[in-house]
């Protein structure tokens, strides 16, 4: 009886722990089962494509495959020895290598094998069923069109999260949302139970840029053989739909493949057009040349003095003697001395309204990271040399684009049209900045610039007028002045004259002048100018001013014939030793 | 008395034991094996690459189990009476042995297994049943001694004094404390003192303490355990020893009314180690939830009630070995059940504790086997014993004195 009651008193305490565990308080057990098996997993979102103006893609994600290992497992399964090893072999990895990476990880439950691997080359490992080797699906960015665009698309890092350029300006547009689902794990992680789809993906949206890629790659192969046959330290080149502000192309030297990854270049990366900041220099001369006609002093027909002449107590004078010359003449010969007396006559303000309205000293606004907006000079006293050298395009600072913006207006004939990176689709709205009357005199005068007795005749193209200026721009060493043996080489303008389709803006950095060569913008840059203009207007299917023949601009009327025909006239000092610069232009003391 | 009205000799041929005892035994096998195969795929499949890798070997034993049983059931009784003080010698060599390295084989800490060619001997599973076996004719020989003298208690007690410390020494201490609580069953029912019964009780107790406090991993486990009462889910639980009762605890939360379904067992899945082993209750509760887990205790008690039914049948007709020695085997049913649940559900701290007739292992496998054959035998001998006085005089079996 006492056995009975003890053994019924033993089951009594069994089944009412039993109900206390299992129905009546299996609340918080649950939860911590919960806890130690349902997880989340992540459903990975694709990244928006990065695509051209015709949808061509720059930038784009492919599914590639992860491989890792648990090394537990590995290690628990000796017999795969051999397998194994054949496997790292076809992954391109060392087996002994990697082998001793397991080993020496033996512990731990995860190690990366190789990541992002093409999913053909993934199959063949996994089809080995190799215990404790497991894949991962992931994205890879790819970007088709290499080193030729890498400055402006810029990249991501291994995580597909934007590092540079517009990957990174337009990050949140592009990546995606990660959805995820509800997973039962088993506690060495494999998978067990899909409870289903918490959250959908979403993918990024694709972001159209206003790029030609056709006129992207040709820009860059002008641009890279340039900067090649100068030994130039950088280039850099951008063009612009003269219609709508569109960029069509925007290059830089040197440059770097996003797709092979082993050995990044910073140097490699930087957008010169839109980031480095630098004097225009000569290029300079069309808006003091705007500003003297809008002044009413000066008629395309007045006659300047070019004579050399002392501004605060320095001789300024022109490679040869221009002598008695109109606005136009100045241009096409680049004369320092007739613009810094223009404007001296003009006064700082009446140049720097001009250089204000056609954009400089602002920030063009494409969101594109480190974007620079230059500066104007804000001088409390202006000196005459302040003056003088702003009148030939020193003391103050832009980028590429803003001059590729500036030149787009004399290409409207006045008509300010905002610029913009991505693909604009409705007609654009421009905004008249410079009288119409002005902006065709002006352009008839850069038509002189390249016409016979310019300084850039090697701008020309077979069949199509063209229009524009050089400018080569002394840097300002710290420490050391202007030195005429680091310079920039420019050439800015726009073909064809008559209905301009595309802006050009050249500028060749540092080229090697050891040798004694020393050529200017005229020389060095419009002959890229010539060779992007002439592919773009084969690409965009302009009809030909003049089919199948070089043609030049008439030769300019003037008072005097030209003393000497000297394409390099314009490369001059400027003024002043002392013009402020900001430090981001000049390049350091060798 | 119909079956004296029976042909003598078709009787014994057709009486092979308990009908209800052999029916729910084999109910029990037949459950273990599932229950047992569910909780171990996982683990068999990953180590040995076959998922069914212990059942096959848990069909094995079952086969080597039936074997001897259907020797045992065979034969009398009165071998185990004559042999019952060499079965004691026996254990004491199995559990030297057993503690000699390179004979004895260590898992975590215990030494607890005799290697043999494709099979792990548990010495200790043998030693509680010879133990019984000893108890049983010491307490049907000495009877009166048991019941009137001190010294009744004091000589089985010195002899099982040697077996009770050889297992301390593995360490085993859940086989020692489900042979001592057998033990003292068996005292108990054979009519001991009841103020001798309480001093063993607490020489024992007092023993079962100092052992806890003298050994650091018994008293970790305690300590462990007493945290474990304040919160299962404490770091210092989790991720220390109380890893194992939690995981275990988790699994009958997740069970429920129903449970999750048959070999639907997260918990198996590498979370909960030993899961077919010792902690295969828990599986069970996962799966078949608290309806299954009382199914399964109501069958296991009611065959421990039966088992205590044909022991008392024999105690009634004066066949004292068989009678204490089916008591015996009873209470080592009933100490290994109610302590391995105790552990599975957290009412016990955690020892190394087989469930009978369900975990994984050859040892507790066979030896549950042997029990019941020796259960069946009894119970055929009280058949033969009733219905033909002649064929099987008492004196051989010498209880009756």
């Amino acid at each position: 009886m006492v056995v009975f009651t003890v053994i019924a008193a033993l089951l009594i305490v069994i089944c009412w722990k039993l109900a206390d565990l299992q129905v009546l308080n299996n609340d918080a057990l649950q939860r911590e089962g919960d806890a130690r098996t349902l997880r989340k997993e992540e459903i990975v979102a694709t990244r928006g494509n990065i695509v051209d103006r015709n949808g061509e893609p720059l930038a784009m994600s492919t599914p590639v495959v992860t491989l890792w290992v648990n090394p537990q497992e590995v290690m628990e399964s000796p017999e795969q020895a051999e397998s194994l090893a054949a496997a790292f072999t076809s992954l391109g990895l060392d087996a002994e290598q990697t082998r001793k990476r397991i080993t020496d990880k033996a512990a731990s439950e995860f190690l990366y094998l190789k990541r992002r691997v093409p999913p053909a080359e993934a199959k063949v490992v996994l089809d080995r069923k190799l215990k404790g080797v497991y894949a991962m699906e992931e994205y890879k960015r790819f970007y088709p069109m290499g080193e030729a665009a890498v400055h402006l698309v810029g990249l991501t890092n291994n995580d597909e999260i934007g590092q540079e350029g517009l990957e990174l300006a337009y990050e949140d547009w592009l990546k995606g949302t990660p959805g995820s689902r509800q997973v039962v794990k088993d506690r060495i992680g494999r998978l067990v139970r899909d409870m289903g789809v918490t959250a959908s993906a979403v993918p990024g949206n694709d972001l159209v840029l206003s790029i030609d890629s056709r006129l992207q790659y040709l820009t860059y192969k002008a641009l890279k053989e340039a900067v090649a046959l100068r030994h130039a330290k950088t280039g850099t080149a951008t063009v612009l739909d003269a219609r709508t502000g569109e960029v069509l192309a925007m290059v830089s030297q040197p440059s770097w493949n996003p797709n092979n990854r082993t050995s990044r270049n910073e140097e490699g990366l930087v957008n010169r057009s839109m980031v480095d900041m630098m004097e225009p220099g000569s290029t300079a001369k069309t808006f003091t040349a705007t500003a003297a006609l809008e002044s009413g002093k000066f008629t395309p027909d007045s006659i300047i003095d070019t004579r050399p002449v002392v501004i605060d107590s320095h001789l300024l004078k022109d490679p040869v003697a221009y002598g008695p010359s109109n606005l136009a003449r100045i241009l096409a010969k680049s004369s320092n001395v007739g613009a810094s007396r223009v404007g001296l006559e003009l006064g700082h303000e009446a140049m720097l309204d001009v250089l204000k309205r056609v954009g400089f000293g602002e920030n063009i606004g494409t969101g594109f990271p480190g974007e620079v907006s230059g500066n104007l000079p804000a001088h409390d006293r202006w000196s005459r040399s302040d003056t003088a050298s702003m009148a030939y395009g020193y003391g103050f600072q832009v980028n590429q684009l803003q001059i590729a913006q500036a030149y787009s207006i004399y290409a409207n004939r006045g008509i300010r049209k905002p610029v913009s990176l991505l693909k604009v689709n409705s007609p654009v709205e421009g905004k008249r900045v410079v009288d119409a009357k002005i902006a065709a005199d002006v352009v008839q005068m850069l038509e002189g610039v390249v016409a016979k007795g310019g300084t850039s005749v090697a701008a020309n193209i077979p069949a199509y007028h063209v229009a524009g200026k050089s400018g080569t721009t002394w840097l300002y060493v710290t420490n050391h002045g202007y030195d005429s043996h680091n310079y920039i080489a420019h050439f800015a303008g726009f073909a064809p004259v008559d209905n301009p389709r595309v802006v050009i803006v050249v500028s060749i950095k540092q080229p090697d002048t050891s040798a004694g060569q020393h050529v200017g913008g005229g020389t060095m840059s419009a002959p890229v100018f010539a060779q992007i203009a002439a592919g773009a207007m084969r690409i965009l299917n302009v009809p030909p001013e003049v089919p199948g023949k070089t043609i030049h601009a008439p030769a300019l009327t003037v008072p005097r014939p030209p003393v000497v025909d000297e394409p390099d006239a314009d490369e001059a000092p400027p003024v002043l030793d002392e013009v402020e610069v900001g430090s981001g232009n000049g390049v350091t003391q060798r | 008395m119909t079956t004296m009205t029976m042909p003598h000799t078709l009787s014994t041929r057709q009486y092979f034991g308990d009908p209800p005892l052999m029916i729910m035994s084999m109910l029990l096998l037949t459950f273990g094996l599932v229950m047992m195969t569910s909780a171990s795929i996982e683990v068999a499949s990953r180590t040995y690459g076959d998922i069914f890798y212990f059942f096959k070997r848990q069909l094995l034993f079952l086969a080597v189990g039936l074997v001897m049983g259907g020797a045992i059931i065979m034969n009398p009784m009165r071998l185990w009476y004559r042999s019952s003080v060499l079965l004691l010698f026996i254990s004491y060599l199995l559990l030297v042995m057993v503690l000699i390295p390179g004979i004895g084989h260590k898992v975590n800490g215990s030494s607890r297994w005799i290697s043999l060619p494709g099979f792990s001997l548990q010495p200790s599973e043998v030693a509680k049943l010879f133990v019984v076996v000893f108890t049983a004719w010491f307490l049907s020989r000495h009877r009166e001694l048991v019941r009137s003298s001190l010294r009744g208690l004091i000589y089985p007690a010195l002899l099982l004094a040697p077996v009770v410390g050889l297992l301390l020494l593995e360490p085993d201490f859940g086989a020692t404390v489900v042979l001592c609580l057998a033990v003292m069953g068996m005292l108990f029912l054979g009519g001991i003192n009841l103020f001798y019964m309480i001093l063993a009780g607490g020489i024992l107790g007092g023993g079962a303490v100092l052992a806890m406090v003298t050994s650091a991993y018994r008293l970790h486990r305690v300590t462990t355990y007493l945290q474990m009462m304040q919160n299962p889910f404490s770091e210092d639980v989790v991720f220390g020893d109380g890893y194992q009762l939690a995981q275990s605890l988790i699994g009958f939360g997740r069970g429920e009314w129903f449970g999750v379904g048959l070999g639907n067992s997260i918990q198996k899945m590498y979370f909960l180690p030993e899961a077919h082993t010792d902690f295969v209750l828990a599986i069970i509760a996962e799966e078949l939830g608290l309806f299954g887990v009382m199914l399964l205790l109501i069958l296991f008690f009611a065959f421990i009630a039966r088992a205590l039914i044909i022991s008392r049948r024999n105690e009634e007709s004066g066949r004292l070995f068989a009678a204490y020695l089916g008591y015996g085997i009873t209470l080592l049913f009933l100490g290994q059940l109610v302590i391995n649940s105790a552990v599975n559900v957290g009412l016990l701290p955690t020892k190394g504790l087989t469930l009978p007739f369900l975990s994984y292992g050859g040892s507790s496998l066979i030896m549950c086997m042997v029990m019941v054959a020796i259960l069946l035998r009894i119970d055929i001998e009280h058949h033969l014993y009733t219905t033909q006085p002649r064929a099987m005089p008492p004196q051989h079996m010498g209880e009756v004195r």
